[in-house]
């Protein structure tokens, strides 16, 4: 336990001490950057390679901002046996299908298996069921539920940067 | 036939249940075999005489997964927790290995940076070589996770912390290694050529020390409920064919009778059946005072026997048990998001997208602006260091967490995040009275003697009219019995025992004839009754039920028997009202009865005679009028009412159905904690705000002074390693905040 203590005593000294050098850092930079030195200052660089650039970095943001926001992954329908939809989702670096695809009514078992050790995927939930998971690394853990109504329900990580949609069709 | 369950290891997908179910079912002897593929377990039907546990499961290894029995899988959770163990131990060597590494990179860099002479601080630690040796591993060893992860969610379309990490790092790093191979590019320019290893290692120790930090908080959230579950007993001494056996908890059954010893846990819930004691119920109901158990009395599952011994018969076991039921709905209430949360998550998912947008936006202007590569590559870094999503997403959740385990400890169930975050906006409450506001049966309220108490003569009365009530059927008889016990009178036997309907009981006791009733029918018995009929109408105007007492033939005292207000009534009403809540009674009693009630715990709007077909209309012309109605009930006539309103709360160990049409349980029948869960609630939202305030709040002030915003006013540029320090350490803080709701204890309103 005193070990324990030490540990922590010992990382949150350290944290201090980065945090201490690099506020002095940043004060003594600031007065330094006022007078504009060497390493800041402007320069003039030909139009031509202002453009390039400008319209490289606009087509990167672009394309950024398409690949994560607006382009949609594959959807999967769930598999119907013995009356339940089942379906296994894959998490690693996000939720592998992302799209699930069910009828209503009708009981839904997604097997999700985490192969991610990111701590940020422990939890899945699921809101509007009331429904929160830990999944164990390696394994299966299953979630059931019965979609009562046609819709979209989320599911997400713990903090709600993963996502994944349920579909519900009539 | 035998029965077998195994576990099951290696199956990645539904079609691997199927195999396993075949190859198990190819082996002669196996009479069925299914496989839950969720619970990743084979349940088997076999004949033991032409095969055995070996044999299945080397056709299941053959298959090419493996099977456990279920007794050995107990060894699974160490091997999980070791799991866990390594991992965090790789985690603090990597931590040690990158802290080291960039305190002595930012040493080294402070001459450079400052442009000071300090003398200690040797040359060659600014060696551009050097530092790129010390700072290669810190990048790619210690900072290994944040690429793996970036690049498995790049590919699912997802963009996260790590994203950022990896690209803010990688972006310094890089430009670092450039400027080593290349210082001729800057110094043509007229720059002075400079490196920010000690960026790149700094932030990747920075990040680790705030996940590891992070990962301690985050399992201190859920501290609550794994309290709940540590209350579950281990082990339960059960009486089988007369033989005192102590069993694991999972195999008993209901219908077991439990011993429970001076001391002792009880196991599951269970009827008292034999002996008494008093039971430490305190950490299933938030009740602090210890309750009787008698015979017949229900006894919960995880509670504490205090003094006596006893015996009782197991009604409920496994996830049936009151205790698993309590957990189930606060991991439920857990896995539902507050409303309010809205406001985060309508911005975590295209934050780190925009983020993203925005670093490479500030590198451009910058570019076009200055034409200084090394500050818009600068302020590029600090945009993506900087930017914390984490922060966002964790303030709703980690304070719901907090929140409802918190009232879960004080005996308050909430349904979901959705209830939590209501109650702090209740405007008005509505009490039902029976059994909300008063106990729910008759009791004994006053007992008045015509010979006073001298030589204890009240209590050697109420003996002799209790020994005659017990033999009644009548609530008004069980009143005068209840109140006896709790005088601790010995009842005696009754001769002759008789009840005239309408008008009372009698029976002779030790020789003494003894009559209790009505007015009337003593008045028909002959007996002077003019001494006491003068407190009789008092009581009568406290809509009290008078029964008469004689004693050979002359009247010695009366009972007034009324349905008690419990305890807490007055005291929790007042606090209400002191909270600022709109206090209603809503009964089906009649007015004169109901005016009563409310006059004695201080409530002045009342809707009597309500019958309970009309309760739920009731409640939905109270928020015709604009409010937030709460309603409080007990009773299965309440469900429709508990439902109608905004926040059902259900008291005391009311129904099943009750439960279920509420939003929010209280475990113990104690008006006080409606002032708890509302106390808990404001708490909670407080806690919210202050956390999505900050989260906002440090990322919108964060990102534009990161961006450089500042920098053409006042030369101020933010140092690359306090954006990564503040990046870690705000979702530290908003968990560290979210804990000290943990120290949540309801305030006492007088």
């Amino acid at each position: 336990m005193l070990h324990h203590r030490q540990i922590w005593g010992t990382l949150a000294s350290l944290g201090l001490a980065i945090g201490m050098a690099s506020g002095v850092q940043a004060s003594e930079k600031s007065v330094q950057h006022s007078t504009s030195t060497a390493q800041f200052r402007s320069i003039e660089q030909p139009l031509g390679l202002k453009v390039g650039v400008t319209i490289g970095g606009l087509t990167l943001i672009g394309f950024e901002l398409w690949w994560f926001l607006f382009s949609k992954t594959q959807a999967q329908q769930a598999k119907s046996i013995h009356g339940i939809q089942e379906l296994t989702i894959t998490v690693d670096g996000g939720y592998e299908p992302a799209t699930v695809v069910v009828k209503v009514g009708q009981l839904v078992r997604l097997n999700f298996l985490r192969r991610d050790p990111n701590s940020c995927l422990e939890q899945v939930l699921f809101p509007d069921f009331h429904i929160v998971r830990e999944l164990p690394l390696n394994q299966v853990t299953a979630v059931e539920f019965t979609p009562e109504k046609p819709g979209r329900y989320s599911f997400t990580c713990g903090m709600n940067m993963f996502r994944g949609v349920v579909e519900v069709q009539g | 036939m035998d029965n077998l369950t195994l576990k099951l290891r290696g199956m990645s997908c539904a079609s691997c249940a199927s195999s396993i179910e075949q190859a198990i079912q190819s082996v002669p002897g196996v009479i069925e075999c299914n496989v839950n593929f969720g619970m990743e377990q084979a349940t088997i039907q076999y004949d033991a005489k032409q095969t055995n546990l070996e044999t299945i499961q080397s056709a299941v290894d053959e298959a090419g997964y493996q099977a456990l029995p279920l007794q050995e899988m107990a060894g699974q959770d160490d091997e999980e927790a070791a799991d866990r163990q390594s991992e965090s131990q790789t985690l603090q060597r990597k931590l040690w290995t990158a802290g080291i590494i960039s305190i002595l990179l930012v040493v080294g860099a402070i001459p450079a940076m400052t442009g000071l002479h300090l003398p200690f601080i040797p040359a060659w630690l600014h060696n551009y070589w050097l530092q790129l040796v010390l700072t290669s591993p810190v990048q790619f060893w210690c900072g290994k996770s944040f690429y793996v992860g970036a690049w498995k969610s790049l590919k699912r379309r997802v963009a996260t912390m790590d994203t950022l990490i990896a690209l803010g790092t990688s972006a310094a790093y890089f430009y670092s290694v450039f400027v080593t191979f290349f210082p001729g590019f800057f110094t043509a320019q007229g720059l002075t050529p400079s490196v920010y290893y000690e960026v790149a290692a700094s932030v990747v120790a920075l990040i680790l020390l705030g996940k590891t930090l992070e990962n301690r908080a985050k399992g201190e959230t859920s501290e609550a409920i794994r309290k709940l579950m540590g209350l579950q007993a281990k082990t339960a001494r059960i009486i089988r064919n007369g033989e005192e056996l102590e069993v694991p908890i999972a195999q008993v059954e209901i219908g077991d009778i439990v011993q429970v010893r001076p001391g002792e846990q009880i196991p599951v819930d269970g009827e008292v059946i034999e002996g008494s004691s008093t039971v430490d119920e305190g950490m299933v109901t938030g009740e602090s005072l210890p309750v009787k158990k008698q015979l017949g009395a229900e006894v919960i599952g995880a509670t504490i026997n205090k003094t006596g011994s006893f015996k009782f018969r197991a009604t409920r076991v496994g996830k049936d048990t009151f205790l698993a039921q309590i957990v189930k709905m606060v991991q439920d209430a857990q896995g539902s998001k507050a409303p309010i949360q809205k406001l985060a998550d309508g911005v975590t998912g295209w934050f780190v997208p925009a983020v993203i947008a925005v670093a490479l936006a500030t590198f451009l202007i910058w570019f076009n602006a200055t034409g200084n590569i090394t500050l818009a590559t600068v302020t590029m870094v600090e945009v993506l260091i900087i930017a914390c999503p984490c922060a966002l997403g964790l303030a709703t959740p980690t304070a719901v967490m907090v929140g409802t385990g918190k009232g879960a400890e004080n005996g308050i169930l909430i349904k979901g995040a959705e209830s939590l975050e209501l109650a702090h906006k209740i405007e008005i409450i509505v009490l039902d009275k029976t059994g909300t506001l008063t106990v729910g049966k008759p009791t004994v309220t006053d007992f008045v003697t015509v010979k006073g108490t001298a030589n204890s003569n009240e209590l050697k009365l109420l003996q002799l009219a209790a020994s005659v009530e017990r033999n009644s059927e009548h609530p008004v008889g069980e009143a005068v019995v209840g109140y006896a016990h709790s005088q601790e009178v010995d009842l005696t036997d009754v001769k002759d025992f008789e009840a005239i309907a309408g008008s009372g009981v009698r029976g002779i006791v030790g020789g003494k004839p003894i009559a209790l009733g009505t007015l009337r029918w003593m008045q028909e018995l002959g007996c002077d009754t003019a001494y006491l009929e003068l407190r009789a109408r008092a009581l009568e105007g406290e809509s009290k039920t008078v029964v008469w007492m004689a004693c050979e033939g002359k009247i010695e005292a009366i009972l007034g028997i009324a349905d008690a207000l419990k305890p807490s009534s007055a005291q929790a009403v007042k606090a209400l009202q002191k909270l600022g809540l709109e206090v209603v009674m809503l009964t089906g009693d009649n007015r004169s009865t109901a005016e009563s009630i409310a006059r004695s715990v201080g409530i002045t709007r009342i809707f009597a005679e309500v019958r309970p077909d009309q309760k739920a209309a009731q409640i939905l012309a109270l928020q015709g009028e604009g409010k937030i109605v709460a309603m409080v009930g007990d009773g299965i006539n309440d469900a429709p009412a508990l439902a109608a309103s905004d926040v059902g709360i259900a008291i005391g160990t009311g129904t099943d159905v009750a439960i279920a049409a509420s939003d929010i349980t209280l475990i113990s029948g104690d008006l006080q904690g409606i002032v708890t869960a509302i106390q808990l609630s404001r708490a909670t939202m407080r806690n919210i705000r202050e956390n999505l305030f900050f989260a906002f709040i440090y990322n919108i002030a964060g990102i534009p002074i990161a961006a450089g915003i500042l920098y053409p006013i006042f030369g101020w540029l933010l140092n690359p390693i306090i954006a990564g320090g503040a990046m870690a350490f705000s979702s530290v803080s908003v968990l560290t905040n979210a804990l000290r709701l943990r120290s949540f204890k309801p305030k006492f309103i007088a």
